[in-house]
């Protein structure tokens, strides 16, 4: 008697093993910048992506990791060893611009879906046949530098400079600020570019300052933004300075110091999440996401890019049980049935609330960017 | 030269005569069809990639690893070829297949500009200035708006052959893969040629080069040319198969990294940049895989291990993996030296009675010293005329103005009745004069036939296109016949297929008298060289001057060695403190009272 | 562009061409006694400036570490070679060079750095940690293929600083560091500030060639290592020990770049990677001194940093086009002005 429903028992696990086999993983692959001049940005992501659930919509997450080192052509090898070899339902990534605009014909021809960590509209729009494959979570640097330009209009800024790195973020950056500012009437007299790793911008502040704008803009990201920061204190320069949200990190504080007091700068509301409003879903969101971080990886540690790599789940927790009403995991049913749940999820984020739609697969709005100010080495919402 | 590391040592050329080789071949070549059909396709996508690194490693074989021009700035190329056709493709919609000509003319025009300034650079001047124009170039493409910054170039159409479109990796597999054999034939064919016999002849040394008429300076530009285009292909191709573009493949650490793959793999042969490639893709792949399972995701150690696993290997294969790879694959056997008519040679003076050589009233002053003071002398048609003199004397620089290796200060030299003082070394030695080197210079790791036949560069034709397409190949049996015939003279013949550094250092002195002889001169000279060489070695020499002088050779002898010099020369000159002390045959210069004082300071 | 601008660029590009300068020493140095052409010497720059600004933070740095690791790795060879040769009775010496120093130099700096000592202390451990690291280095990587060629040995340094960037980003971490500066005292000369600190470094940097200039010029050890650089055989024929001289030049070597890196730190922002472009315009500079003059090639670093304080103020989107470009005519002047020797490689 015990035997037999030893026998039964033993029968009903196996199989369940097996039904467990039967049923597909959702595998989702990775391909981010942990190394190389985009390592600030990357690396947290990884951290990031190390805190996410195994499981969603009721399937088990395979996740497959890889690191591009910055590179487009790595970016794009990787790529497509997550869709031929890995057989990935959903692409996410990279971390930078020319990475993911490279990724944007290899997940077109394979169809399927991809959501970019990277900042530049130019990942989504127009919309085309290939860009209907790509979904991104960060704000655009349009929604951002708006924010400036409606920051700057509002205080009286009538003249602003501008110096920013000499690579994708920086470039997008200007043209950025440049669009925006033309819109709030303020006129750019001055931009400059420097290197990430340069000893000095001695020279670019020199020419800056003597165009002696009322405001100035440095469009870089993480510790190097400081080099100009602390430069322009030291010439001892009297206008206002904005950083953009590429600084949110407490490395930047913690190399900027005292020069770095009262610096404005917009970005996601996660950074700030307690000073939010109890009203403000974001509000739930952010906290969950860095309470986790910060336990794992130390008090403070929190950088908006991390944000970005949490965001993507958020999309994927929508989305995926959509999928699976329609097609199994591992087909090419299913990555359509996943684009097309993508393009119509609404869900809040770390970063603000989503609404996709087919126009717009970015689906930010204003609530995506507050105005911060650096108080002390604290970030603090801006009035 | 260890001789015994030489010997163990494959040769580098790349010769497709024996049945061994060809089975390699072959097999190799159905492996790579084998992939876009059986193999996964991620295979195919790294397959891609190491085709184009390939094509870019060729080039540096040829200008690195033979030519000794050590280049960082190829993927500055890279990046020209694949922004041309991507700014013509997108901007005015033209045909990628009108785009890689247009390409290519911009590479040669840009790389004559920069060869011509960076190649008269020697020595460490070179590679830095290779860094310079790599990193300018970088930044050049960064900041055009209209090449679309660091941002990139989107929408870059993809090839199509024939209206058949080649959107599918594998499709660009085979077109990738049919350059890259077309590259490796024609750049193997060029090093197994006159050109490339040349290009090597760099390396050992440019006094030995040019004393064989090899210019140069116009040879290294031509491989920075080559290489080039190469480099530009390889962009053309990346651009149509990526079909987006921005700086970053085209900077200073991929140009690093294409060196990289060119020493690893082998730099002396062809085949070692498709296996540089092929190992350093394929293991950056492995690393990716294999190491975040042992040593866990907290860091990112590929780059690490990577460096790591490069120290190691060129610890123990510092000449790459090509050596070893060759040691497995069936010995090769050298081709037989074809039986081919001679090259057209020199008309011979005989029966002239004006000397072959004057030399009038030579001086040369290093500054304030003197060391050749109102020299005169003649050499007389087929005689052996000897040289000698004291240490400081000024015998080495008197055979430095005789063969162009220093200008005259005053004075004249005519052979021939031509003038010669201060002409270039390679317009010396097409008029018909020949030399050794007071210190060996063979390359010693090429035959002793290719050494050989380097000597005969000058009469030869074959152009670096011509070699490329192997349309060479009579010239070429015309030209390793006639070494042959004068390795067999001097009596090597046992010895015309081994590594020339292999010899003992006698015969490796013959074998440079054989090389002078290959240019078929009317006049040798020959810089000490008896130097060093044991009793029966000086015999064999002796032996072997005298034959040639009953050939109708006429030879010019410095040395040091008075016994040598007695029992061979016709006549001797006796120098000391940069003047003539005493001219006459060798019984009388022995008794000669001056001569004595000056070599032992006294009657004896 | 006026006087006052002209003034402060001038400054700035003496005061980063000083900063190369030391670079370019160290370049020179190692590259007249071992023919290596020191990639990695920006590495050690930029370790130099992170492990301090990790004394800072009171934690032990990862430098010792890979100190510790190094030095077992050494060790190992050495025991290997030494039973090769039979020479066991000197192995207990060797072992207390090669493994017993550095484990001790790594023993101390970990147990100091929670203690957060003075300044000068913490520079003084820096020091100590990464010019222990170069001769290790030098035993495990080249000294093996010391006889190589000079493109042989480019590459392995290549492959090293791989390795050692790698190896700093786990260390250290994507984000930079700045240190504190010895003094904070500045001078007034009419318009212009001078820091004390980046006179200081002009003044290290002046300081150092001189001495060098005397070093190899004047005193015997100095003489013995470039002998080494000349002819190894004849060098060993005398009595001079390659291995030594390769040893010691490297941590003079280290010794200049560590010594650099602590006398950056206060005036700009370190990266793990930052050592890479610093090591190039050092090899620029090096390369204008014909990798033998050290006068020349701190000249030449100089030349650098001016010519790019100028250019980021004239067009700073395309100062390393500029920069490098007008590199070239110069290499080409010193290039047919050099008397060229053949090397015998």
């Amino acid at each position: 008697m015990k035997s037999r429903s030893l026998q039964a028992a033993f029968a009903a696990a196996l199989f369940t093993m097996f039904a467990h086999a039967a049923m597909a993983d959702i595998t989702i692959g990775v391909t981010l910048s942990a190394t190389g001049p985009a390592a600030s940005l990357g690396i947290p992501e990884k951290n990031t992506i190390e805190l996410l659930p195994a499981t969603v919509g009721g399937e088990k997450i395979k996740w497959i990791v890889l690191d591009d080192g910055s590179d487009t052509t790595r970016a794009v090898t990787n790529t497509r060893k997550l869709i031929s070899e890995d057989k990935v339902d959903v692409v996410i990534g990279s971390t930078v611009t020319p990475n993911s605009l490279a990724m944007v014909d290899v997940v077109a021809e394979a169809e399927t879906p991809m959501i970019s960590m990277a900042a530049s509209a130019r990942i989504v729009d127009p919309t085309n046949p290939k860009t209907k494959w790509v979904f991104k979570v960060p704000q655009n640097d349009s929604l951002m530098a708006d924010a400036i330009a409606v920051h700057m209009k509002a205080n009286g800024v009538k003249t602003l400079g501008y110096i920013g790195f000499n690579d994708a973020y920086g470039e997008s950056w200007l043209a950025e600020i440049k669009r925006s500012a033309q819109t709030a009437g303020i006129k750019v007299v001055a931009d400059e570019k420097y290197n990430r790793n340069d000893a000095s911008v001695t020279g670019q502040v020199l020419k800056l300052v003597a165009a002696n704008p009322d405001a100035i803009l440095i469009g870089a990201s993480g510790t190097p933004a400081a080099t100009p920061q602390k430069e322009l204190v030291a010439r001892r320069y009297k206008g206002k300075i904005y950083q953009t949200h590429g600084v949110a990190n407490p490395d930047f504080l913690r190399v900027c110091g005292a020069d770095c007091n009262g610096t404005l700068l917009p970005i996601g509301p996660m950074l700030v999440y307690e000073q939010l409003p109890d009203s403000n879903p974001i509000k739930k969101v952010a906290g969950e996401y860095i309470t986790k971080y910060e336990a794992k990886y130390g008090k403070d540690s929190r950088t908006t890019f991390g944000g970005h790599a949490w965001d993507p789940f958020m999309l994927l927790s929508k989305a995926v049980p959509e999928a699976l009403k329609k097609a199994k995991p591992g087909t090419r049913e299913f990555r359509a049935a996943l684009r097309d749940a993508l393009e119509t999820t609404t869900v809040v984020g770390t970063h603000g609330v989503f609404v996709m739609s087919p126009q717009d697969h970015n689906g930010l709005d204003n609530r995506a960017r507050v105005m911060i100010r650096i108080d002390n080495g604290k970030w603090v919402l801006a009035k | 030269m260890r001789p015994a590391d030489d010997l163990r040592r494959g040769s580098p050329r790349m010769r497709f005569i024996d049945s061994g080789g060809r089975l390699a071949m072959l097999a190799f070549v159905v492996a790579l069809l084998a992939i876009p059909i059986v193999a996964p396709p991620f295979w195919v996508t790294l397959g891609n990639y190491i085709g184009l690194y390939s094509i870019v490693a060729l080039g540096l074989v040829l200008l690195t690893g033979v030519a000794g021009q050590t280049s960082f700035g190829q993927a500055a190329f890279v990046g020209l070829g694949a922004y041309t056709s991507a700014f013509l493709t997108t901007h005015y919609g033209a045909s990628p297949w009108l785009s890689l000509p247009v390409g290519l003319a911009l590479t040669l025009v840009v790389a004559l500009a920069l060869g011509f300034i960076t190649l008269r650079m020697q020595g460490h001047y070179l590679p830095l200035a290779t860094i310079a124009w790599g990193i300018s170039l970088y930044f050049l493409f960064g900041n055009l708006e209209w090449l679309g910054g660091h941002t990139g170039m989107t929408g870059i159409p993809s090839l199509s052959l024939a209206g058949f479109d080649l959107k599918d990796e594998r499709h660009f597999y085979v077109l990738i893969w049919a350059i890259t054999l077309a590259a490796l034939w024609a750049t193997g064919n060029l090093l197994d040629s006159r050109p490339g016999r040349a290009l090597r002849a760099l390396k050992g040394g440019l006094e030995m080069a040019e004393a064989f008429g090899v210019d140069s300076a116009r040879l290294k530009i031509i491989a920075f040319v080559y290489a080039a285009l190469l480099a530009c292909i390889s962009g053309w191709l990346y651009a149509h198969l990526q079909r987006f573009i921005n700086p970053t493949p085209f900077d200073l650490r991929q140009g690093i990294e294409y060196l990289f793959m060119a020493v690893v793999g082998g730099a002396g042969s062809v085949w070692g940049a498709i296996i540089g490639a092929t190992l350093i893709t394929v293991l950056k792949q492995m690393l990716q895989d294999v190491l975040p399972g042992i040593l866990g995701r907290a860091g990112n150690f590929e780059i690490v291990v990577f460096g790591v696993l490069m120290i190691v290997l060129l610890q123990f294969a510092r000449n790459g993996v090509w050596p070893f790879v060759a040691r497995l694959l069936p010995p090769r056997k050298p081709a037989p030296v074809p039986d081919a008519p001679p090259l057209p040679t020199r008309e011979r003076a005989h029966g002239v009675a004006r000397p072959l050589l004057e030399v009038q009233r030579a001086r040369k002053a290093f500054g304030g010293l003197v060391a050749v003071n109102d020299l005169t002398f003649d050499i007389r048609n087929g005689e052996i005329l000897g040289l000698i003199g004291p240490n400081g004397a000024g015998k080495s620089t008197t055979f430095a103005l005789i063969s162009g290796a220093q200008p005259l200060t005053a004075g004249a030299i005519l052979f021939r009745g031509e003038s010669i003082g201060s002409r270039e070394p390679y317009k010396i030695a097409r008029l018909g004069i020949g030399r050794t080197f007071q210190h060996v210079r063979l390359l010693p790791q090429m035959s002793v036939l290719d050494n050989v036949a380097l000597g005969a560069y000058l009469r030869g034709t074959a152009g670096v296109a011509r070699s490329a397409l192997r349309l060479d190949r009579d010239e070429e049996a015309r030209t390793r016949a006639v070494a042959a015939r004068q390795i067999a003279r001097v009596g090597l013949g046992e010895h015309t297929f081994d590594d020339a550094g292999s010899l003992p250092l006698g015969k490796q002195r013959i074998v440079e008298i054989a090389r002078a002889l290959a240019a078929d001169p009317s006049l040798l000279l020959l810089d000490e060289p008896a130097a060093g060489l044991r009793y029966l070695e000086k015999q064999a020499l002796a032996d072997l001057l005298r034959s040639l002088k009953r050939e109708g050779m006429t030879i010019l002898l410095v040395e040091h060695d008075m016994e040598f010099v007695m029992g061979l020369t016709d006549r001797l000159i006796v120098m000391d403190f940069g003047e003539k002390l005493a001219e006459g045959p060798p019984e009388a210069i022995q008794r000669d009272p001056r001569v004595l004082e000056a070599y032992l300071g006294g009657v004896a | 562009m006026d006087l006052s601008i002209a003034a402060f660029l001038t400054q700035d590009g003496v005061t980063n061409g000083a900063i190369y300068a030391l670079l370019a020493l160290a370049l020179v140095l190692v590259f007249t006694v071992t023919r290596i052409i020191w990639i990695p010497s920006g590495e050690f720059v930029a370790y130099g400036t992170l492990t301090l600004a990790g004394l800072q933070l009171g934690k032990p740095p990862g430098t010792i570490g890979l100190l510790v690791g190094v030095a077992v790795v050494a060790a190992v060879v050495e025991t290997i070679a030494t039973a090769r040769r039979g020479e066991w009775r000197r192995l207990p010496r060797r072992l207390a060079a090669w493994l017993g120093l550095p484990l001790a130099v790594a023993a101390i700096v970990w147990w100091a750095a929670p203690l957060s000592p003075p300044l000068p202390v913490q520079v003084a451990l820096t020091l100590a940690a990464v010019t222990t690291l170069g001769p290790l280095l030098y035993r495990i990587v080249y000294q093996p293929i010391a006889d190589a060629s000079v493109l042989v040995l480019l590459i392995v340094s290549v492959a090293l600083h791989f390795a050692l960037t790698g190896l700093g980003l786990w260390f250290f971490g994507a984000e930079g560091s700045r240190t504190p500066a010895f003094t904070d005292a500045s001078f007034q000369a009419g318009q212009l500030t001078f820091s004390a600190q980046a006179l200081f470094v002009v003044a290290a940097s002046a300081i150092l060639i001189g001495a060098l200039y005397l070093f190899f010029g004047r005193m015997l050890y100095g003489k013995a290592l470039r002998a080494t650089a000349v002819n190894r055989i004849g060098a060993r024929l005398v009595g001079i020990s390659p291995s030594f001289a390769g040893a010691l030049t490297f941590a003079l070597a280290s010794l200049l770049c560590a010594f650099c890196g602590v006398l950056i730190g206060p005036i700009t922002t370190v990266y793990y990677d930052s050592g890479f472009l610093i090591s190039l315009k050092g090899f620029v500079g090096a390369i204008i001194g014909g990798l033998v003059s050290y006068p020349l090639a701190a000249a030449g670093a100089v030349l650098v940093g001016l010519l790019e304080a100028f250019s980021s103020f004239w067009a700073s989107a395309f100062k390393e086009v500029i920069v490098f470009t007008l590199i070239i005519p110069v290499l080409l002047w010193r290039s047919l002005t050099t008397h060229h020797h053949e090397e015998d490689e």
